[in-house]
């Protein structure tokens, strides 16, 4: 009898992936209705730091999510037909990724009741004004590019009418490629404008936010969909990109970060070591006091994160070394998800002084999330990691057997 | 599903052959390109940027009474005369049903300017002209009204906190629970003239404007007559607190400004607030 369990558990890891998964889960969806039931009370924000955890999410959930877009563009606009095979997980990762925000937003907004509002009262001199309609649009984008995938899947030979309406849908491709890629490029930077434009606290006053924020999107976004799609591969034994495509996708991703990197180094240099603004080296001493704000910026957004995967994924033989690759994929992923924390929680923890006082007596305020703000989230990343498991099983996201001529 | 040949074996084939697709990719064009379009210049005229109320540049319904032309609403705190009482910030709880006190809108504290004089810092909002919180909030429920007083709809505001991340001042309060306990300070320091705001939305100080408005419309003037001036001016012990209409020569805060030097909070992040200072001596108290 234990012997036929303990058989089951270690030769079936998928029942047992998601078991654990849909666990997670409906954990995650009991904290929800705590959350819904008795507001954000439940949570460690505060006034000082209204924003913590659940933006950190929605942020990361967006900026990984941006794959889609660009693997869209490369393949039906710019018509890299060799980047085909990526698309559907591109998609379908966005999808979850954009999914899992508006869930997070939900939460994270006052009055979910009033979710609609940004579309019924407008405010065009927002930035987030703007970043609500462009997702809540390049979600229907995804919605209808996922239709497509549906409808192309085991579920579509099944349902004629999933099928026609995926086909229709998967005409519109070329007009949803342009239309995601305009929405993404507009709101993956605004996202960063909405720290970028506030002029009262000079961390995150400057027009480079934008900028980096689209940046580092792009390459988180291709970095999460090609680790995906290697995983996947090792898990079934196949290799879904041919050498030259798995070279041509690294190496584009190795020289984004770069050029991101180079923004942000210049970015600071300019900001903190060629000039002085004194708002700024204020709020950086304070952040030093009492976080590790100067460590985790250098030591992982720039060289853990940055500089060492960039290198790697610069490696001439890279694809022959599978893990190196994934690793260097995964830091870059990791690295996002850090930055979206570093400068949510920077411009936050040390507020600017506006007292004649303060000046000279330096405050911080400490924010660290709650167990309901943490289970929230491991909810939310259930909910991912079901979908795309569940995706890559039902949905066909990756075909059945591939051969590459030059592979094997 | 137990058909012999499925209807959509069918339709494959002849897709598949020269039979017309149901829609071309030119009508799929066209059909979403219209789409976006009606919807675009309907959103446009109904609420958006082309609507009356945007039109205006954010007004809203209560703005007759607001009329910018003939008011101006500012308030001058003389940190050389507060005593740290703390009346005003009770008399603002009071009035304004604000039982909890980590949610005050006016804030009194002890403060040491940087050559070391000791003083009471005071911070009501900022009712800044340019302000921060007005131009990031999503849903248009702050705004500039044409007085200069930084309004809030608490019917409209979704409570996604963008306004507090954005006011440099920290003036901004959020309801992170309904509020029920009794408010100490009442009856004592004044009886709520407000009603309690609902969990999941914002809120701030705003120069007590349900007072102006009352006022105006008896005939009183802010500043001068108690029942149309801010709690915390009238509770103040020591007249360390000035308000009024600065389109108004003759009026208090007018006459304060011409006779004294001021200065405003971080006036290089161009917020233009309409709370002006006079520096502490270090003699109060």
């Amino acid at each position: 009898m234990l012997q036929a369990i303990t058989y089951r558990l270690t030769h079936r890891p998928l029942q047992i992936w998601l078991i654990s998964l849909s666990i997670t889960f409906v954990i995650g969806l009991i904290a929800m209705v705590i959350v819904l039931f008795q507001g954000l009370q439940v949570t460690h924000l505060s006034d000082r730091v209204p924003w913590g955890l659940w933006i950190t999410l929605d942020l990361s959930a967006i900026a990984l999510g941006a794959g889609a877009f660009t693997f869209s563009a490369a393949v039906y606009i710019f018509r890299i037909r060799s980047l085909e095979i990526l698309v559907r997980p591109a998609v379908f990762i966005g999808f979850l990724g954009y999914t899992s925000a508006m869930l997070v937003l939900a939460m994270d907004i006052g009055r979910p009741d009033r979710f609609w509002h940004p579309l019924v009262y407008w405010n065009v001199h927002s930035v987030l004004w703007e970043v609500t309609w462009c997702v809540v649009l390049y979600s229907m984008v995804l919605m209808l590019e996922v239709l497509g995938v549906l409808g192309e899947s085991r579920l579509g030979k099944r349902w004629e009418r999933l099928r026609r309406l995926g086909h229709l849908a998967h005409r519109m491709t070329p007009f949803l490629a342009i239309l995601g890629m305009g929405l993404s490029l507009l709101h993956q930077s605004s996202l960063g404008a909405t720290y970028g434009v506030l002029s009262g606290r000079a961390i995150w006053y400057k027009p480079s936010m934008p900028i980096m924020f689209i940046i580092s999107a792009i390459a988180g976004g291709m970095s999460l969909t090609m680790l995906a799609t290697m995983i996947v591969g090792r898990l079934r034994h196949q290799r879904y990109l041919p050498p030259s495509v798995c070279i041509g996708v690294t190496k584009a991703i190795g020289f984004i970060t770069l050029g991101y990197l180079y923004i942000k180094i210049w970015d600071w240099a300019v900001t903190n070591y060629y000039s002085h603004n004194p708002d700024m080296a204020n709020m950086l001493e304070r952040l030093n006091v009492t976080t590790p704000y100067s460590a985790t910026f250098w030591g992982i957004e720039v060289v853990l994160s940055g500089l060492a995967p960039a290198l790697i994924l610069l490696l001439p033989n890279l694809c022959e070394r599978r893990d190196l690759a994934m690793l260097a994929l995964a830091a870059i992923v990791f690295g996002v998800i850090v930055n979206r924390w570093n400068v949510t929680l920077s411009g936050l923890v040390a507020p600017p002084a506006w007292s004649p006082g303060v000046l000279g007596n330096p405050v911080a305020v400490s924010y660290a999330p709650s167990l309901v703000e943490l289970l929230v989230t491991l909810g939310i990343l259930s909910y991912a990691l079901l979908g795309f498991t569940l995706g890559v099983r039902y949905l066909d996201l990756y075909p059945r057997h591939v051969r590459h001529a030059a592979d094997d | 599903m137990s058909n012999p040949v499925p209807p959509s074996e069918a339709d494959h084939a002849s897709q598949g052959t020269s039979a017309k697709p149901l829609l071309s990719r030119r009508d799929v064009l066209k059909i979403g390109v219209a789409t976006l379009t009606v919807t675009a210049i309907s959103q446009l005229v109904i609420s958006g940027p082309f609507s009356a109320e945007s039109v205006q540049g954010l007004q809203r319904e209560d703005d007759h009474i607001a009329d910018g032309t003939k008011y101006q609403w500012h308030m001058v705190i003389d940190l050389s005369r507060c005593i740290g009482c703390q009346y005003c910030v009770w008399a603002c709880q009071a009035t304004n049903d604000v039982p909890d006190e980590d949610m005050r809108w006016n804030v009194v504290f002890p403060e040491q300017t940087e050559v070391g004089v000791s003083f009471y810092m005071n911070r009501p909002c900022q009712h800044c002209q340019e302000a921060p919180c007005v131009r990031v909030c999503p849903v248009g429920a702050t705004w500039v009204r044409s007085d200069g007083i930084v309004m809030m709809d608490y019917d409209r505001c979704i409570g996604c906190r963008y306004c507090q991340v954005a006011c440099p001042y920290d003036v901004r309060r959020f309801n992170w629970r309904t509020v029920t306990e009794p408010n100490p300070y009442a009856p004592n320091w004044g009886s709520p003239e407000v009603p309690r705001r609902p969990r999941g939305v914002v809120e701030k100080c705003t120069f007590c404007v349900h007072r102006i408005d009352r006022g105006l419309e008896q005939g009183l003037t802010p500043g001068v007559d108690r029942a149309a001036t801010p709690a915390c001016v009238v509770a103040c012990p020591v007249n360390a607190r000035i308000f009024g209409n600065i389109l108004d020569e003759e009026s208090p805060v007018s006459r304060y400004l011409r006779e004294h030097d001021t200065f405003r909070l971080r006036e290089e992040w161009g917020t233009q607030p309409k709370v002006h200072y006079v520096r502490p001596t270090g003699n109060q108290g």
